[in-house]
Parts: structure tokens; C-alpha cells; sequence
């Protein structure tokens, strides 16, 4: 419903500005909700650098895809699943989110790899295989010994940073939007991952695009969790 | 008015009624005996009736004492206790959970103290899910019994104290004439309970986690079922339908009033 008005409100901004292709258009950009907490970052950094305003949609990428579909008004798309899109669609990859371990801050139990996941004495919590996180965290291929099987990604988040698990496996961006938290294992397999692809479709959402590439842009990406 | 009072009724009878049959009528019958036969459905059974029958129990003995002090006695800040009691009946099961985490967890109030001196931590445990089931479950004993001590507390008295002076001990005044006249509100209460705590959800996966074959229980697992397999999710509300109904039916009899 929300994403709905959010929707409405864009479309009469973009109508109202018409089509001229100018610097100060603004731009309606929709994107995947697990962005949600990096995006307004990259906007505001948009914003200073070319002067014109975005308006952010977020959603599902199954459900901002259909609403695409519908004609809903977007210069680009940031999405989890590029698949969503007819063959030979090209987007910018522009970020990726992986698997981390997550301790609690000052790291107690002294863990410092993924053998942990399957020591008995710790307690691990990771997600339920029901749920898509749970079912990357199987695909590691990593033996699992859970104390508990959360229904989602941000429920491991929080069993760690409360320090009732020693370990858990989230994202990367989940860990790193977290101070509770820390992340052990550095040199983690960058897969299984979620894909973030960049489709631009204006001229004006090809700026936007563009600048997804920047210095500047894939700062900011890393700062919040998201690997190249 | 009567047809007015009967209508209402009937439109509460099919709104209790609707979501059942809503249930039934998608049943996936053909494919249910595997269904159920399977170690996840079973887990889930074995955990919940474990659970569940514990905390009953433990909300028994521990609930009837204070049923009794609340009812027969005129200890200091009863109303205050009385809340207190109320208070998970009122709250979310979330919170519940949550503040059973704060309280018992790992680094809890009291908790970090049982895990530093005992080894002992509750969350991840079946203990846990057993403490969680029973501090929602309490309330519904506590009021059922307390309501029935102060409305007999008048005849107790007098009956109390004519067996006492006629030379009865204490153990036989309680087993002869107290239990007796409370035993259907001791029922009643009990199996209000344990259907509390059979069905409970949110205190368990807040404070005990999900681990198939340890806390998982079947309203939990029937939560999980739903996001990747509806048919399992549908047989396990089958299971708990058919557990609740025949316990239910079973006490009837015996505790609860059947006219």
C-alpha cells in the first residue's frame, strides 16, 4: 500500500517535471528492499555531485519488476535477480552480498572460522532452510551443528549481537548494519551470493547507473557490507 | 430479541467455525499419510506434547499454591500479585519471549549468573521452550482456580472448620474436603492451560529458538512449512487440531461441565 502511494506520488513528480533530459530532471529509481539502508547514502551523494533529485521506491524484485511491467514510470532498477528481466537484458553489476560469520563484538569465544559452525560445545545459530537465507547458508557446503534455526536473517543478527549464539551465519550487509556485531573469517567464499544489477531505462537513469560505478559510489557500498 | 441474540450467536459460530473448515476443505488427504509419517512432522509432535504436558505440571504446582494465597489469604500487595499474574495473558507472546531473553538468556539478568555458576543456559534448550510455554500458560490456571476459591471461600470456611474440630488433620481436611469442591475449576483451569501452552508460538521462538527434534514445536514448525511447503504446514495444523480435540474431549467428561 505504501509502495503503492510512494508509486503514485513518483509517477505525478515525473509527470510534472515532464521529459526534458536536462541536469536538474529528477529521477525515480526502484530498487531492491534489501538496499533500503545503503541507497539514501548513495543518493545524497548523487544528489551533491549532479544537483537533481531521486525518488526512491523500494520493494521486492519480484513485485517492482511486475509493476514495471504494468508501465510503472522508473529510470532504473536496482535488482536482486537479473533474471527477472528478458534474456540479454545487460545491467551494471554494480554490488554482490555473501555469507559472513557473525560473533558478538569482542568476539568471547574466540572463533575464527567456519569449523565452528559445526562444534557442539558453541552455540550456533544460522537460518531456517525454509527461508532463502537458510537455504545459501546450506549451499557453503559447510558441516552445520545449529542450536537454533531462526526464520530470518535478521533473527540470527540479533540472537549474536545479544550474545546468546557465538557464532551465526548473515550477510555481510546484515552484519555490518549491526555494532553488536563482528565478522570473522575474512577470506569467506564470495558465493553463494545475491547479485545486484543495475538496469538503466532512461537516459537519465543512465547517469545514475554510471555513477553506481564511481569511486565515490562503491565507497559507500563497501562501508555498508557489499563486496564488488 | 431472542432472534436477535441467536443471530449473533450463530454469526459467532461461523466465524469460530469458517477457518476450520477453510483448513479442511484444502487438506491435501492424499498425500497425508507421508506427511505425517515423516521425522520433521513426528519431531515436532514428540517436542510439543513434551512441552506442553511439562508446563502443565509445572503450572500445577506451582500454580495452585498461588491460586491459594491469592484466594484464601490476606497477605499484603495481593492486587499487585494479581496484575502481575494477569500480565502475560495481555501481552504478546513476543515480548513475552523477548523478556524471558532479558531475564533468563546467556547474558540475562539472572541468567548470566546460572550459565557463570551452573553452566546452565536456557535459551536453545527444551527447558527453555518448557519455561516459555509455562509463564504464558500460568495465568489461565491461576484465575480459573482463584476464581473458584474466593466464590466457595464462605463454605470452605465453615466446612474447613467443622472437619478440623472433629478432630480431622490438616492432609485429610485438603484431600476430603477441600480438593473435591475445587477439582472442576482445577480441571477446567488445567486444560485451559495446556492448550495455551500446546499452541504457544511467540514466547517459544523468541526465547527458545527452532531446532527440529529439540525446541521445534508443531506451531512452529507449521510456521516454517508455510513459507516453503503450504501441504506440510496443513498437516501439522491437521496434528494439532486432532491432539487439541481429542484431550479436550477426553477432560470433558470428567472436568468440564458437559450441560
Amino acid at each position: 500500500m505504501r509502495a503503492g502511494l510512494t508509486l503514485i506520488a513518483a509517477s505525478l513528480l515525473v509527470a510534472g517535471c515532464g521529459t526534458s533530459e536536462g541536469d536538474e530532471r529528477d529521477l525515480t529509481v526502484f530498487a531492491a528492499s534489501s538496499l533500503t539502508d545503503v541507497l539514501p547514502e548513495l543518493n545524497d551523494a548523487y544528489e551533491a555531485q549532479t544537483g537533481s533529485a531521486v525518488t526512491l521506491v523500494f520493494g521486492g524484485s519480484n513485485h517492482l519488476a511486475a509493476q514495471l511491467r504494468d508501465g510503472a514510470p522508473a529510470d532504473a532498477f536496482l535488482t536482486a535477480d537479473l533474471d527477472l528481466f528478458p534474456d540479454g537484458t545487460t545491467g551494471l553489476r554494480f554490488a554482490s552480498n555473501r555469507l559472513v560469520l557473525a560473533v558478538p563484538a569482542g568476539n568471547p569465544a574466540g572463533i575464527s572460522g567456519p569449523d565452528a559452525l559445526a562444534d557442539e560445545r558453541l552455540r550456533v545459530a544460522v537460518c531456517a532452510v525454509e527461508v532463502p537465507c537458510g537455504r545459501a547458508t546450506r549451499a557453503l557446503g559447510i558441516p552445520l551443528a545449529p542450536d537454533t534455526e531462526e526464520t530470518s536473517v535478521r533473527a540470527v543478527l540479533s540472537r549474536v549481537s545479544l550474545g546468546e549464539a557465538d557464532v551465526g551465519v548473515v550477510y555481510a550487509t546484515d552484519a555490518a548494519s549491526e555494532p553488536g556485531v563482528e565478522v570473522v573469517w575474512p577470506d569467506a567464499p564470495s558465493c553463494p551470493c545475491v547479485e545486484y544489477h543495475a538496469v538503466p531505462l532512461t537516459p537519465a537513469g543512465d547517469r545514475f547507473v554510471a555513477f553506481l560505478a564511481s569511486e565515490t559510489a562503491v565507497g559507500i557500498l563497501r562501508n555498508n557490507g557489499f563486496s564488488e | 430479541m431472542r432472534r436477535l441474540l441467536l443471530t449473533l450467536a450463530g454469526l459467532a459460530v461461523f466465524l469460530l467455525a469458517l477457518p476450520i473448515v477453510g483448513l479442511l476443505q484444502r487438506m491435501p488427504w492424499t498425500s497425508l499419510p507421508e506427511l505425517l509419517a515423516d521425522d520433521v512432522t513426528l519431531d515436532a509432535l514428540r517436542v510439543s506434547l513434551v512441552v506442553s504436558l511439562v508446563a502443565a505440571v509445572v503450572v500445577l504446582v506451582l500454580g495452585t499454591p498461588l491460586a491459594w494465597a491469592l484466594g484464601r489469604t490476606d497477605l499484603p500487595g495481593r492486587r499487585i500479585v494479581r496484575a502481575l499474574v494477569v500480565l502475560p495473558m495481555v501481552l504478546p507472546p513476543v515480548v513475552g519471549g523477548t523478556a524471558l531473553l532479558f531475564a533468563l538468556g546467556r547474558r540475562g539478568l539472572v541468567g548470566q549468573w546460572l550459565d557463570r555458576w551452573f553452566g546452565i543456559t536456557l535459551p536453545f534448550t527444551l527447558t527453555g521452550a518448557i519455561v516459555a510455554a509455562t509463564f504464558v500458560a500460568l495465568p489461565f490456571y491461576v484465575i480459573a482456580v482463584e476464581g473458584a476459591l474466593r466464590s466457595a471461600r464462605r463454605e470452605l470456611d465453615d466446612l474447613e472448620g467443622i472437619a478440623a474440630t472433629l478432630g480431622a488433620p490438616p492432609f485429610t481436611v485438603l484431600r476430603r474436603i477441600t480438593l473435591p469442591r475445587l477439582l472442576p475449576a482445577m480441571g477446567a483451569g488445567l486444560a485451559l492451560a495446556w492448550a495455551r501452552a500446546l499452541g504457544e508460538f511467540g514466547a517459544t521462538i523468541t526465547f527458545a529458538g527452532n531446532l527440529p527434534g529439540r525446541t521445534q514445536t508443531l506451531p512452529l514448525a507449521t510456521f516454517l512449512a508455510l513459507q516453503s511447503e503450504p501441504e506440510r504446514a496443513m498437516a501439522l495444523s491437521l496434528v494439532m487440531l486432532v491432539v487439541a480435540l481429542a484431550v479436550l474431549l477426553s477432560m470433558r467428561d470428567r472436568w468440564l461441565p458437559s450441560r
